[in-house]
């Protein structure tokens, strides 16, 4: 690539041939048509919205069912949508935050003044200086700023506030925290062991268990004319929102404070800030522009109170945003499941008893894990009519990145082993997948795992209705 | 150090620290937040521009280095009586849902279709891997994209 | 070499809070042109839920989904909403701005029945319009009754709703109960190539046939369906966090594979008709359903391919020819 010198870029001339639609003789393409790529003038660039015609489907009545294009899709092509780090405020400066390096360790001390003379830097944060330390949308076993113990490689012990992010980064490296190493577990299998490590001592690692019976599953396991059993493991996988959390939270003279955050639920936001900050919600303000993305990862606080003592302290407005490797390390993940499926069934491939046992990882702090083991034990024997029924389900500390919510809570994990185990069923009985499945689904008004009389039931329709779109039969072996 | 550029048909110049890159001298220091910081490192594609005609990821190139070149970003697609026929169709087709892969995408686009306006599916998805997606899948992108290339390929321009 | 392969999953999935509340509200306000102002205190995750609501909105007061304004997010001026979360949007908040909207619009019949010497009870909204049922030729715009309500009898056309989904405690010990109002089913069948020799998995096709009751915005839940599938495709065969002594390997875009445009198979979206009558309309919702049965679908794939049988995820192209060679060696 030529770089272009000064005379190019005041020169006009320039300019007129990069907008020229027709190439002079000597430089045309011979053969095939011209193609006149579509050149829109850069002479009157957008800077107040468009004059548009309005889109004809939007107009339509009835509402419900139209193809509506949306508003908020066309301000994204044109690049104008404001995420929180497209914001910016006067007198803006920006917080960084310290996570730890260990998977387990006792915190002995941290020590900030350094930091604190760093150029630029107005203010750091630790966790005792937040007045309820602690959150979690069923179990508040998460601090905001660990100040007691590091319960995963990531886990933030202090913040500062500078005026430039970089000042912020070189701060950060001036945080002096000494550490005491703690006993670590990471595989769930283990940490459901009495004799493992406790990630939150002296409570068990076992947080959160499930059970779900109905009928006499062993009898039915003995009456069946086969019994099938496999164990299916998923891994941790993390949402990628493309847009890092980001957040930026500044006060009022009337002790008000107002926060922008990319958090995809400001209800529930708004309750968290209440309590850390130990403020009423009347005093409390919490907007959302547009969330780049969410997935489940941007489902509870991170950063927000941690801007609001920084802002608070330093009188400026805070601007935090996590880098890419934040977002791995230090937002939510997927529950690795480790499931167990014991399906007995008659020949002709009806299920008459199923027995399901799952350990989810549950990472180093509660989060939306409940949800998790819930959804995940009722889904677990799958859209299938089952009278015998016994799901146990157990979520596990480790030492490893909190999880949590992750778009379908357990759904994906656990119909991928019920799905893949009836695979297994039906080759071995020789039964079409299809008719395997069509023989065990729901109807209109079957009973759920949990005693449920279901409506609205379109399972058997989307078989159908995939098969003859896939070419079902006609592509069998 | 004051670096002086061409960017969406304008000449803008800033003085900015020498690390900076091309993307924080767009966002931060010429206001223009269109390109966005989805990974820093160029991975995810959030960034990209179009520098003397290549597509480019901002957050790689130091401002430095883009002295005296042309640039376009998102924002120079557009005039005040048109959207840009990529604009256009990603718009009517659905094809973006949060957006914010959506300004790296577009310029992507863009710079496969200024070169070749009736690309092949493959050479559509070629020219985009290097934009990460999470909410579309992309089928709609890839949609939108051969749509307007037809709109490229076929229509007069209005200058 | 290449085999081929073909593979189904189907799945169930709830829409809402397991048993707990999850309440929304909403407000609607009817301008005294006819177009109206929804507050909602979801928040838009880009899945186009604010469109969606709007168009809910739009379809109780009888006027176009262009007509209603949106404004969301804000504790200040919204009123609460549990989130866009559960895949509970459409269903939770689509009643509650329901509720919201047939409360303004009875205002507006109580002030359009005199005006056609009718019962509000025999008044309907549609096509912008207030008229009398069986007799749409009498009728007087939506404007005009806006108007005539607010800046005539001074009564502004203002309703607001909330809306929690009914559900039954689970026994704590046999999990018995009614956890959720309702749910959603699908199926999604893979086609897929295994190259023996690498283990690789290319992903040709997927046919995605899905249930939401009513699709309030059919291009919407296609783009959710595409999107989910696009997850479970990379749950199925890349993505992974690794670790080593508890600290991640690869907390990064380059070494956390997950899907690009290239890897991408050919999508055909299917709704399957369906009505819920609990839901808005006939809706239930469509965000997180779309990524449950991909991952099965493709193993169950390889297994008709290469007759190996995949028991953890992802399906590695090392761990696919691993599994490979000790069937072979077997």
């Amino acid at each position: 690539m030529a770089t272009k010198t000064k005379e190019v870029l005041e020169s006009k001339v320039k300019d007129s041939e990069i907008e020229d639609l027709t190439a002079p003789d000597n430089l045309k393409v011979p053969a095939k048509p011209a193609l006149k790529p579509v050149v829109v003038p850069v002479d009157k660039p957008v800077v107040y919205p468009l004059d548009l015609p309005e889109s004809e489907i939007r107009l339509r009545t009835p509402a419900v069912g139209q193809r509506a294009t949306r508003p908020d899709g066309r301000l994204h092509g044109l690049g104008q949508t404001q995420y929180i780090d497209d914001m910016t405020f006067p007198h803006m400066i920006f917080a960084k935050i310290l996570r730890s390096e260990h998977a387990h360790a006792k915190i002995l001390s941290i020590d900030t003044s350094e930091a604190e003379a760093m150029p630029g830097v107005l203010a750091t944060l630790t966790g005792d200086e937040i007045p309820v330390n602690s959150f979690g949308p069923t179990l508040q076993d998460q601090p905001v700023l660990a100040n007691e113990i590091v319960r995963h490689a990531g886990d933030g012990v202090a913040a500062v506030a500078a005026l430039t992010e970089q000042q912020a980064s070189d701060a950060l490296t001036k945080i002096k925290v000494k550490y005491k190493p703690l006993p670590t577990v990471f595989d769930p299998l283990e940490a459901i062991k009495d004799d493992a490590p406790k990630v939150h001592a002296p409570h068990s690692n076992i947080y959160a268990s499930k059970t779900i019976k109905k009928g006499d599953v062993e009898k039915a396991l003995k009456e069946s004319d086969q019994v099938f059993h496999k164990q299916f493991k998923t891994q941790m996988v993390e949402h990628v929102p493309l847009e890092p959390h980001s957040s930026v939270a500044m006060w009022d003279a009337n002790g008000r404070v107002i926060i922008y955050s990319s958090l995809g639920r400001i209800t529930l936001g708004r309750d968290d800030l209440a309590r850390t900050l130990g403020k009423p919600m009347s005093k409390i303000r919490l907007v959302g522009t547009i969330v780049g993305g969410n997935f489940g990862g941007k489902n509870e606080i991170t950063t927000e109170p941690i801007l609001a003592m920084l802002s608070k302290k330093t009188g400026r407005p805070v601007k935090g945003t996590f880098t890419r490797g934040d977002e791995f390390i230090s937002s939510t993940t997927r529950h690795p499941f480790v499931m167990d499926y014991t399906t007995g069934v008659k020949k002709d491939g009806q299920i008459l008893g199923r027995k399901i046992r799952l350990v989810l990882d549950g990472g180093s702090y509660c989060s939306w894990t409940s949800t998790t083991l819930g959804k995940g034990g009722i889904l677990a024997a799958g859209p299938y009519n089952i009278a015998n029924l016994f799901v146990e389900a157990h979520a596990v500390y480790t030492n490893k990145t909190t999880t949590g919510a992750m778009r379908g809570f357990g759904a994906p994990q656990v119909c991928f082993a019920y799905e893949s185990h009836m695979d297994d069923m039906a080759h071995a009985l020789g039964i079409d997948p299809l008719e395997m499945r069509l023989r065990n689904a729901f109807n209109e008004g079957s009973v759920s795992p949990t005693g449920q009389l279901l409506q609205s039931v379109a399972i058997k329709e989307s078989l159908q209705q995939a098969a003859e779109r896939f070419g079902w039969k006609e592509s069998a072996k | 150090m004051i670096v002086k550029l061409k960017v969406n048909g304008e000449i803008r110049s800033a003085d900015v620290p020498p690390e900076t890159t091309l993307l924080k001298l767009l966002r931060e220091h010429l206001s223009l937040t269109g390109a966005k910081l989805g990974c820093d490192v160029g991975d995810c594609g959030t960034c990209t521009v179009i520098v003397d005609g290549e597509s480019v990821n901002s957050c790689l190139m130091l401002a430095g280095r883009a002295s005296g070149r042309e640039v376009t970003t998102i924002e120079g697609l557009a005039s005040s009586e048109q959207l840009h026929p990529l604009q256009e169709k990603f718009e009517e087709l659905g094809a973006l849902q949060c957006g914010f892969c959506g300004p790296g995408m577009i310029i992507s686009a863009k710079a496969l279709l200024d070169k070749n306006p009736e690309p092949t599916v493959f050479e559509v998805k070629d020219a985009l891997s290097g934009n990460l997606c999470r909410c579309t899948g992309y089928t709609k992108i890839i949609e939108a994209v051969l749509d307007a290339g037809r709109i490229m390929s076929t229509s007069e321009a209005k200058s | 070499m290449k085999k081929r392969g073909r593979g189904m999953a189907c799945m169930w999935y709830p829409i809402g809070f397991t048993v707990a509340a999850n309440p929304s509200a909403a407000t609607v306000k009817v301008n005294t042109d006819g177009t109206a102002t929804l507050l909602t205190g979801t928040v838009e995750t880009g899945q186009g839920a604010l469109t969606v609501l709007g168009q809910i909105a739009a379809e109780t007061l009888g006027i176009a989904t262009d007509d209603v304004h949106v404004v969301s997010a804000d504790t200040d001026a919204t009123p609460m909403d549990t989130g866009a979360i559960a895949s509970r949007t459409t269903y939770v908040t689509g009643n509650a701005i329901i509720k919201a909207a047939e409360q303004a619009r009875e205002i507006l019949f109580e002030a359009a029945a005199p005006m056609l010497s009718v019962k509000p009870e025999q008044l309907e909204a549609r096509d912008r319009k207030i008229q009398v049922m069986g007799f749409p030729q009498q009728y007087k715009t939506i404007g005009e009754v806006a108007h005539h309500s607010e800046i005539v009898i001074g009564r502004p056309a203002i309703g607001s709703g909330s809306y929690n989904p009914p559900t039954v405690e689970m026994d704590p010990e046999t999990g018995q109960g009614k956890p959720f109002s309702t749910y959603v089913y699908a199926t999604q069948i893979a086609d897929v190539e295994v190259d023996d020799e690498t283990g690789e998995v290319e992903v040709l096709r997927i046919v995605a046939t899905h249930d939401c009751g009513t699709p309030i915005n059919p291009m919407l839940v296609e783009g959710q369906i595409q999107g989910g599938i696009s997850m479970g495709v990379g749950f199925a065969l890349q993505e992974e966090i690794l670790f080593k002594d508890g600290k991640q390997v690869n907390p990064n875009l380059t070494n956390y594979i997950m899907p690009t445009s290239l890897d991408m198979p050919e999508l055909e979206v299917e709704m399957v008709d369906n009505y819920d009558p609990t839901g808005p309309f006939g809706a239930k919702g469509a965000g997180e359903p779309t990524a449950v049965p991909t991952a099965a679908a493709i193993m169950n794939a390889i297994y008709d391919a290469v007759g190996i049988r995949i028991t953890s995820l992802p399906a590695t192209s090392e761990k696919v020819l691993s599994a490979i060679l000790e069937q072979k060696a077997a």
